[in-house]
């Protein structure tokens, strides 16, 4: 048996009971709804990802603040050990 | 379907002019409204075919025509009338339906239209013959099933059913012959259509 059933309608199907879904008005509606959330989605990523990228910036700066206070700091450690 | 019954055809001023009005829809989507109105009985009919449902059917009819909406800006005119690509919105969002609910895709077919399909001189054919055809039908793979359902029943040419269903166009008509040689074979009778 397949993964569908035929059913036999004794009358033709026509559009008369379609009258009532009928309604462009909440179809445009819908339509702007979805767009507007998609823009809010679009924007919302677009400030995620500067955002990231911000934080990413921020973290390599310190990290290499870092790392030049460290080789600075074993620099002058060995300045002393050859002084003394 | 018989020989002589042409499937839908526009011709090209009327195809024409469907994309003068997708032109303008995509800057303004009140222009839709008249495709709307076009297209909208023939797509709830198509949708209401396949679920049975008169709900179901306007629920998911609003979601194809809020999707083509959304997509208009992406519609590019390969040589197919507007409703094709409606056509193949609608049977997303009916699979989608399906494939969320778990359930049995349902093809309601009119018996004026299997009547049509076979031989009216044939005098062998009665309500028993239509009972086991349309038993026959159940064990029909899907597919094949869809492209009996697009070809007989909403009227569409091989190239429409292709595009709709996202194959080639001989693969589409070889299903159908297949189908049709199954149904001729395994109930010796003559179907009206012929190629």
């Amino acid at each position: 048996m397949g993964k569908h059933e035929i059913r036999l309608r004794k009358q033709r199907i026509t559009a008369r009971g379609s009258e009532r879904f009928r309604n462009y008005g909440s179809v445009l509606k819908q339509h702007e709804e979805e767009r507007r959330i998609k823009l809010i989605v679009r924007i919302f990523t677009f400030f995620l990802i500067i955002a990231a990228l911000i934080l990413l910036f921020v973290v390599v700066i310190r990290w290499e603040k870092k790392q030049e206070k460290s080789t600075h700091n074993t620099s002058v450690t060995k300045n002393i050990d050859h002084t003394t | 379907m018989s020989t002589d019954a042409k499937p839908n055809c526009m011709t090209d001023d009327e195809i024409r002019k469907e994309e003068g009005i997708i032109e303008k829809s995509k800057k303004d989507p009140r222009a839709f409204g008249e495709m709307y109105e076009k297209y909208f009985d023939p797509i709830y009919n198509y949708i209401l075919r396949q679920t049975g449902d008169d709900e179901l059917a306007g629920d998911l009819c609003s979601q194809t025509f809020v999707n083509a909406l959304n997509n208009l800006p992406r519609y590019e005119f390969r040589g197919f009338p507007f409703s094709a690509w409606l056509y193949k919105i609608a049977g997303n969002e009916v699979n989608k339906h399906y494939r969320k609910h778990k359930g049995k895709i349902i093809f309601s077919i009119e018996e004026l239209k299997v009547r049509e399909l076979i031989d009216q001189t044939n005098d062998d054919w009665d309500q028993e013959l239509i009972d086991r055809l349309l038993h026959y039908m159940n064990e029909l793979p899907t597919d094949m099933v869809r492209v009996l359902e697009l070809r007989f029943f909403e009227d569409k040419d091989f190239k429409e059913i292709a595009f709709i269903l996202d194959m080639t166009e001989s693969g589409a008509k070889m299903r159908t012959y297949r189908a049709l040689d199954k149904l001729r074979t395994n109930f010796n009778i003559k179907m009206k259509y012929d190629g």
